[in-house]
């Protein structure tokens, strides 16, 4: 399949930090193809390489192996290409705090080359794009966190890039401050504008991203639609509650209603091969046994359990 | 790294959706007058960069009023001898709070915002540059005044405060090409003690505070092959009573750019290695 027409490619790319027996492969042979106007999801835990990735395909950071075009662009050897076409807003907003936010966006006009006329006007209309008229002329100091991550990204649109890689933009913000942005992406979006969303919420791969790959210790565990990538999954998860002194009979009789399934302690986690139907037999199974079932919660395939058995543990409740 | 298939995909031929190129001069201003408004809003930062070398002019002549007692001493000021100093060291540390600013930008990340626009990279370098010309510019002029309110005097007419912009300038080139150097392969505050201590040593073993003549033992040693000893007396030539000459002027000229060429060398290379970690 060609690649000349795919915003984002990247075959078999490799970051390795430091040499010898403490070599650690951060990224180990990521393979990516995103399509253009995709909303692409990259979904792991802290330290699972995402955010390594990015900072390649964003020219940041040098590979030690593999190759990546972004925007149709080499990211080492054209590297100059590559930034002028593609925004990014990094996982901590790193924003001058003793700049206003409309001095960063003109700033950040002036090194993108815009024409001086175009910096006072772009500057106002992100600003208002992100709801931060009102702050505009305020140092980015006094700025609550949300109001961060809305600069943030308006620092990135500056110029009006066809690529924008957003590294856990919602990651610390409120529910209310989290569903704004992604009202954002979506608009971008729309407008045509490719997405690579590094996020290790669930939820928000599940809302936003078309595709999404899971990165689990620098390797590209799953990738597809989510859809898929449940269905694959294929059968519900029970999770049961029990008394730790009986967890392991418990583990033994559920043991004949599928396969145990990761879940987090003090709770045992079943896929039910016969389907939500088989509730009834394994509680009456468990009473019968004596097991005092002190919860009881089915869930339908989600990205988490897409996320478990691709690598053994969940996200969700995870150290993250 | 392998091939890729080499096309352009039609998303980057559109140059609405694309910065335009964006040239090393407006991209330096830029930079250069964000660290100056950054300076002034820092006043912790600013103020004692002022004062320090005021500091240092005033108080070190009162305390040494009697060195021009020395027989042969060049000039009847102290003053006069003590300026100069002040401001190779206050511009000196207007270069090295560029290296500063940088650290406190790439621990808090916003340099990756600047490494991730296409501003040529020289920019990145050159832009703190001006920054600390524009503030040694200013020491310097500070400096002067103060000092002539306190009796310093030029010996040659206003033809003297070319050596001592000079020195001040090519000092401040110096000060933020070792500070961004430092500052790239270290990324965080481990460079600020190396930046300060080396530039202390440089600048204090040399005539800083006692003529050559006078010196003895490896101090005299060290004194006559340091380099920066030619940039203390080329700050000096405007107010001391010996002629401002070819001379006595090259041999600063030429250790300024020297130094200053090898720091911002060492500053670029070390920006381009920032990729590598």
């Amino acid at each position: 399949m060609s690649t000349a027409n795919l915003p984002i490619v990247a075959e078999g790319l490799q970051r390795y930090v430091g040499s010898g027996d403490d070599q650690v492969k951060a990224v180990d042979g990521v393979d990516l193809r995103i399509e253009q106007g995709e909303v692409f999801g990259f979904l792991g835990p802290n330290g699972a390489g995402k955010s390594t990735t990015v900072r390649m395909l964003t020219t940041l950071l040098r590979p030690t192996g593999g190759s990546a075009r972004v925007a149709g662009f080499d990211v080492v050897d054209e590297a100059n290409e590559v930034r002028r076409n593609i925004g990014v807003a990094l996982q901590d907003a790193a924003i001058d705090p003793l700049m206003t936010g409309a001095e960063l966006l003109k700033l950040q006009a002036v090194l993108y080359g815009l024409p001086k006329a175009q910096h006072s006007t772009k500057a106002g209309e992100l600003l208002e794009r992100v709801g931060l008229t009102a702050a505009g002329d305020r140092r980015v100091g006094t700025y609550s966190g949300g109001m961060r991550r809305r600069l943030d990204l308006a620092l990135s649109l500056i110029h009006e890039p066809s690529v924008l890689f957003l590294d856990e933009p919602t990651t610390g913000l409120d529910p209310m401050s989290r569903i704004s942005l992604w009202e954002e992406i979506r608009r971008l979006n729309n407008d045509g504008t490719t997405v690579l969303l590094t996020t290790q919420y669930l939820e928000e791969a599940d809302q936003l991203a078309e595709r999404i790959a899971i990165i689990d210790n620098g390797v590209i565990v799953r990738k597809g639609r989510p859809a898929e990538l449940k269905a694959e999954v294929g059968s519900p998860t029970l999770f049961v509650s029990v008394d730790a002194s009986v967890t392991d009979g418990a583990k033994v009789l559920l043991e004949g209603f599928g396969d145990l399934r990761p879940s987090a302690e003090g709770t045992l986690g079943v896929g039910l091969d016969d389907g939500p139907a088989a509730v009834s037999n394994v509680v009456r199974t468990l009473d019968e046994a004596g097991i005092a079932v002190k919860n009881l919660e089915l869930r339908e395939p989600s990205l988490d359990d897409v996320f478990a058995e691709a690598t053994g543990y969940r996200l969700e409740g995870a150290d993250t | 790294m392998t091939a890729l298939d080499d096309t352009r995909p039609e998303l980057s031929k559109n140059p609405q959706r694309n910065a335009a190129t964006t040239r090393v001069w407006p991209a330096s201003v830029g930079l250069m007058r964000r660290s100056l408004v950054n300076i002034v809003r820092l006043p912790s930062a600013f103020i004692p960069s002022i004062m320090m070398p005021i500091f240092q002019a005033i108080a070190f002549s009162g305390t040494f009023f009697a060195i021009i007692q020395i027989p042969g001493f060049p000039t009847d000021r102290s003053i006069n001898w003590f300026l100069p100093l002040g401001v190779v060291m206050g511009s000196g540390f207007a270069g090295i709070g560029i290296g500063f600013a940088t650290i406190r930008d790439l621990e808090g990340g916003f340099y990756d915002r600047l490494r991730l626009t296409p501003a040529p990279r020289t920019s990145l370098v050159t832009g703190p540059l001006f920054a600390a010309l524009v503030r040694s510019a200013i020491v310097t002029s500070i400096v002067f005044v103060v000092g002539s309110l306190f009796g310093a005097r030029l010996t040659h007419g206003p033809l003297g405060l070319v050596p001592l912009f000079i020195a001040g300038l090519g000092i401040a080139a110096i000060g933020t090409g070792w500070g961004l150097g430092l500052a790239y392969r270290f990324r965080d505050m481990r460079a600020a003690a190396i930046m300060q201590l080396t530039f202390f040593l440089l600048i204090f073993l040399t005539e800083a505070q006692t003529p050559l003549f006078i010196m003895e033992g490896w101090l005299e040693g060290v004194t006559r092959i340091n380099p920066f000893n030619n940039v203390i007396r080329l700050s000096r030539l405007g107010f001391l009573d010996a002629p401002m000459t070819w001379d006595n002027t090259w041999g600063g000229l030429l250790a300024l750019f020297v130094f200053a060429g090898g720091t911002l060398l060492f500053a670029r290379r070390g920006l381009a290695k920032l990729s590598d970690v």
